[in-house]
């Protein structure tokens, strides 16, 4: 079974927000389902932009398969930041997953895919917007 | 003389057809991959049944009642729509099948559904229903269109119903006039108006998931097996069903991955 860590926000994050409880309710159950042995999360900081926590979470993997968060865009919002943070998973060989969408990152395909769905993310403000 | 339209002749035809029905019917565009969908259920239905192979898939599928209660039918079948999601090349083949249609209809830089949903009506099963309801009422975007894949022949109440979008607007009038209690009385309302779709195995529809739709109990001799999944463009507005959890992009073109990742130069 892999042991892993899972990882919270105690902020809105791309307007949105879930309770601390909600979020572990969301990644228990993820675990449950990919037969992950799930130990706590860690929460990452209220102050704006801070990712402490998470680069705290990805430099100290050794004991670890990988990282659970609650949601891909949990995820820095700068582009830079956020592919150094999942390169660093992926050269460890460790996987970082991501309960609400049930997506995983451990390959170069998989930060493709992840980058593509938060490009489209960031740029769905300036798109058509209002359905009625 | 007449403009020329920018979309091809049939283009043109399904989009006017699915305007003025609410949806299209056609012959799947990839046999092969309908084939290897089919072939697929059916090796794991044999499995978790303990089938014999002497039985045809088409029989397996159609006679699915005989060998699985209505109290065991919504595990089974999380079991088997758990497992053939988990196929990494379902979705390819799923979007193989209807993908000029949908192209047609909702243009090439796709959002696709993230798992294909699976239906099972058994004969007089009521605990499968889905009652009258336009997926957009319950939160999804009006730009999202259903592909809905059979995989036997549906028919009669072994398949689906949809209101046109004609009989739909006057629907509308009606439900701003007056309070309707509950779904029995909404479909009573259209239960003159709704089209039946007589689907064969072999075909693929597309329906307006904002026009009301929904099904009855199945009173045939047959079980329905239905797959149906979510196709959007993936820069048209999103309802409750969001991008990353819901729907990813599954055909972004070369310049839209140029311009999402486009930086000005920093000019002194």
């Amino acid at each position: 079974m892999k042991k892993i860590k899972g990882y919270i926000f105690s902020r809105p994050f791309l307007d949105e927000r879930a309770p601390q409880h909600v979020q572990n309710i969301v990644i228990r159950d993820y675990c449950k389902k990919e037969n992950l042995h799930y130990g706590l999360s860690a929460v990452e900081y209220a102050m704006k932009n801070s990712y402490k926590t998470l680069h705290q979470l990805v430099n100290n993997l050794k004991s670890l398969d990988g990282i659970v968060a609650y949601s891909v865009f949990q995820l820095p919002s700068d582009d830079l930041e956020r592919k150094n943070i999942l390169k660093k998973i992926i050269k460890q060989k460790k996987t970082l997953f991501f309960a609400l969408e049930e997506l995983r990152l451990s390959t170069n395909d998989d930060l493709k895919k992840i980058d593509n769905i938060w490009l489209v993310r960031k740029i769905l403000p300036n798109c058509l917007k209002e359905i009625n | 003389m007449a403009k020329k339209n920018f979309l091809t002749s049939e283009e043109l035809k399904l989009s006017n057809n699915f305007k003025k029905d609410g949806f299209i019917i056609r012959d799947v565009a990839s046999s092969k991959s309908l084939n290897w969908i089919q072939s697929k259920f059916v090796s794991l239905i044999k499995k978790e049944l303990k089938l014999s192979s002497n039985i045809s898939n088409i029989d397996i599928l159609n006679f699915t009642h005989k060998k699985i209660s209505i109290s065991n039918l919504n595990n089974f079948r999380l079991k088997i729509y758990n497992l053939i999601n988990k196929e990494p090349d379902y979705r390819y083949h799923y979007f193989q099948v209807a993908k000029p249609f949908i192209e047609a209809i909702a243009g090439n830089e796709l959002a696709m559904q993230k798992k294909v949903n699976l239906s099972i009506q058994l004969p007089k099963d009521d605990s499968s229903l889905l009652a009258v309801h336009s997926d957009v009422w319950a939160g999804d975007s009006p730009f999202e269109i259903v592909v809905w894949l059979p995989l036997v022949n549906c028919f009669k109440t072994k398949t689906m119903y949809i209101l046109p979008p004609k009989k739909n607007k006057i629907f509308n009038k009606k439900v701003s006039k007056k309070k309707y209690s509950d779904n029995e009385k909404v479909y009573r309302l259209i239960k003159h108006d709704v089209k039946w779709i007589k689907i064969n195995y072999g075909q693929v529809l597309i329906f307006d998931q904002s026009l009301p739709h929904g099904n009855i109990v199945n009173k045939e001799k047959e079980t329905r097996w239905s797959l149906n999944c979510r196709f959007k463009n993936t820069f048209t507005p999103y309802g409750d069903k969001k991008i990353g959890e819901f729907f990813e992009p599954i055909t972004l073109r070369a310049i839209s991955e140029i311009g999402l990742r486009y930086k000005l130069p920093k000019m002194k």
